[in-house]
């Protein structure tokens, strides 16, 4: 019997059964549904955030930080993002302390390196007539800053290259935290600056006035190193005074440029140069991480939505098996017409895969309305509720869809086989018996 | 005189079959020859082993002794495959006419075509002739249920004719129609035989029926008891 014969005859069978037929699909359109959604979410949210690294972290800089316990153990803090970014794990326990003149030292280790600079940052207060609200404080100097990051640039006002004691510049969410054009501090206002220091007993409030001389562009996401919507920068020697240290929480080192070779052996010379006590991030570390991370992700959200396409499997074998007593008779009487047992074995699996082709790409299309809504509802949310809200453009890639096409239909043969295999060996004289 | 060849030939048939723990011989050693061109009806009451005959002779079954022979070829020899293979060349028409539901009496025709790898306008166009033929050429589009009896069982004929079978394998053929309708059906039967010199081989228990064959044999308790030409 030829193919498409064997087709059109699976095919006449199904559509017998219209509402059954129906059902089962279902089964398969939520399956498929599920994982082509939490796919395409977690794909689009890792391409989200990688795009955002690469602003905040460009290829040619390096982050230093005491403590050798990787990219994510650093000493005091380790990534300051604002609301959004990642705070520093563990504690470094080595007694090792990064200077905020370590960075003279380390731009003299090789003529790779155009400048380094430190940051010191803490959690703090802004306080002005209209506002008063919890940002992040970070020392740095204004003009290697700028230099190193293109995002540091004022959107009004502007960013002093040699600032006055009390200059500061600020986020764009921290002049106006709703986003929606009110600006409740405008270049040229006076502010308060507020830390609780915790380094003496009992704690106290310090406090200064400093002047806005110039508000961030809207930079998005969040930076690791970089610029951040809700930072408030001063400059480092204010920053020094301020609270009181000159400890550095991270040392920003550029590099004339950003060939591996030469960030690998940058990065190994100052490891070196501090005797493996501090840790160098690169672009290059960040993101193997993220992939490593978003990768388990998908497979355990994928693993998850998987099972659901099994459940939907054992509901196919169920039909396939009320279909073959119900057709034993027919089955019988296509033997004794010539059929052989292959071709009844390949009429019941075409059923299973029409049924589980139709439910793959129902489900695909499904999926990816249900991948743009969830992406809604959480940029809008979620996410956007926080201090460094970002949507999520969900990505639908072709080995997703592929994938996909290929487990639903071969979860729907799969669980055919047992009972295409029984009709496939039912006696044509019993069969033909059957009443 | 033209030269004959057997279509069927049965040397000394055996079929026991197992009833739980108990055999049962259904067939005892049955001798029969049918040459191409033949009609012959096997007659008996139930019990007699016509319905194991049938089988056996519709390549549904193996027996288990002796030698039977479809078309030359001794079916005890053959896989699963060859014996599907094998049915091809047999028109089976059945008591209940086993057309399939859901298809139309075209679609019926068609479907034993296709099982034989014909293509599709050719096929097509013999199943519109093969209705043609058994009269049934404004039902061509009706579905079994849509048919009467007496159609369904004149659609089930040209379904058997549908590729040019060695012979037609007839099981209780108007036993489920009117006697109006089982003389119609009859008549094409015989037409079919005389004028198409289709072999013919017919199972039933109705004496009247049995003797419109050119010859009747008798089965009882598993054997052949007597053999007529009418």
């Amino acid at each position: 019997m030829k193919t498409y014969d064997i087709f059109g005859y699976s095919f006449s069978a199904i559509k017998l059964r219209k509402l059954r037929a129906a059902l089962t699909t279902l089964g398969v359109i939520i399956g498929i549904a599920a994982i082509v959604a939490l796919l395409s979410i977690t794909q689009g949210l890792q391409a989200t955030i990688t795009t955002q690294l690469n602003q905040g972290l460009s290829a040619n800089s390096l982050i230093v930080i005491a403590g050798s316990g990787g990219v994510f153990g650093g000493d005091n803090g380790g990534f300051g993002g604002g609301g959004g970014g990642f705070e520093g794990g563990t504690t470094d326990t080595s007694g090792f302390n990064l200077y905020v003149n370590h960075s003279s030292e380390i731009q003299n280790l090789s003529p790779d390196i155009t400048s380094a600079f430190a940051i010191i940052q803490r959690s703090g207060y802004v306080q002005s007539t209209n506002l008063n609200r919890s940002v992040t404080i970070y020392g740095v100097d204004f003009n290697a800053y700028s230099q190193a990051y293109s995002t540091f640039s004022a959107a009004t006002g502007t960013v002093p290259l040699n600032p006055a004691e009390n200059d500061a510049v600020i986020g764009s969410r921290v002049s106006d935290p709703r986003q929606n054009g009110s600006q409740l501090i405008i270049a040229g206002d006076e502010i308060s600056l507020l830390w609780l220091n915790a380094t003496v007993l009992p704690p106290v409030n310090e406090t200064y006035t400093a002047r806005v001389s110039g508000i961030l562009d809207r930079i998005g996401g969040f930076g690791i190193g970089g610029p951040s919507d809700t930072g408030v920068y001063i400059p480092i020697s204010t920053a020094q005074s301020f609270f009181n240290t000159d400890l550095s929480d991270m040392i920003i080192v550029t590099l004339a440029n950003s060939d591996k070779a030469t960030v690998d052996n940058v990065s190994s010379l100052i490891t070196d140069y501090f005797g493996n006590q501090v840790t160098v991030i690169s672009a290059d570390a960040v993101q193997s991480l993220l992939t490593n991370v978003f990768g388990t992700i998908q497979l355990f959200l994928g693993g998850i939505a998987a099972i659901s396409l099994l459940v939907a499997g054992i509901g196919i074998m169920n039909i396939m098996i009320v279909s073959l007593i119900e057709r034993t008779r027919e089955i019988g009487i296509l033997k004794a017409l010539g059929m052989k047992s292959r071709t009844v074995l390949t009429i019941f699996l075409g059923e299973s895969v029409i049924i589980g082709l139709m439910g793959a790409v129902i489900g695909i299309v499904a999926g990816w309305f249900l991948s743009i809504i969830t992406a809604r509802v959480l940029g809008s949310g979620m996410f956007g509720g926080g201090d460094s809200g970002f949507a999520i453009t969900p990505l639908l890639t072709p080995e997703v869809v592929f994938g996909a096409l290929l487990f639903g239909i071969g979860v729907s043969v799969i669980f055919a086989l047992y009972p295409a295999w029984r009709a496939s060996k039912l006696k044509p004289v019993d069969a033909l018996r059957y009443e | 005189m033209e030269k004959t060849t057997s279509v069927v030939e049965a040397i000394n048939v055996k079929k026991t079959y197992m009833l739980g723990k108990v055999p049962v011989d259904a067939l005892c050693g049955v001798n029969l020859k049918v040459e191409s061109g033949d009609f012959i009806s096997i007659l008996g009451p139930s019990g007699s082993g016509k319905s194991t005959m049938l089988n056996l002779i519709g390549a549904l079954d193996k027996p288990t002794s002796g030698t039977l022979l479809i078309d030359g070829v001794d079916i005890s020899k053959l896989n699963d495959n060859q014996l599907a293979d094998l049915r091809l060349k047999i028109g089976f028409v059945f008591q209940f006419f086993n057309l399939i539901p859901r298809l139309t009496a075209k679609a019926n025709v068609e479907l034993a075509m296709s099982i034989a790898n014909m293509g599709k306008t050719e096929r097509s166009r013999r199943a519109t002739q093969l209705l043609e033929t058994v009269g049934l050429k404004d039902r061509v589009n009706h579905k079994p249920a849509e048919l009467s009896g007496g159609q369904q069982q004149r659609v089930a004929i040209a379904r058997a004719l549908a590729n040019n079978p060695k012979f037609l394998l007839l099981d209780e053929p108007t036993g489920n129609v009117d006697s109006k309708t089982a003389a119609e059906v009859i008549g094409l039967i015989k037409k079919l035989n005389r004028e198409d010199r289709v072999s013919i081989i017919m199972v039933t228990h109705d004496q009247r029926l049995a003797h419109e064959a050119k010859r009747t044999v008798q089965m009882f308790d598993g054997l052949i008891s007597s053999e007529v030409v009418n």
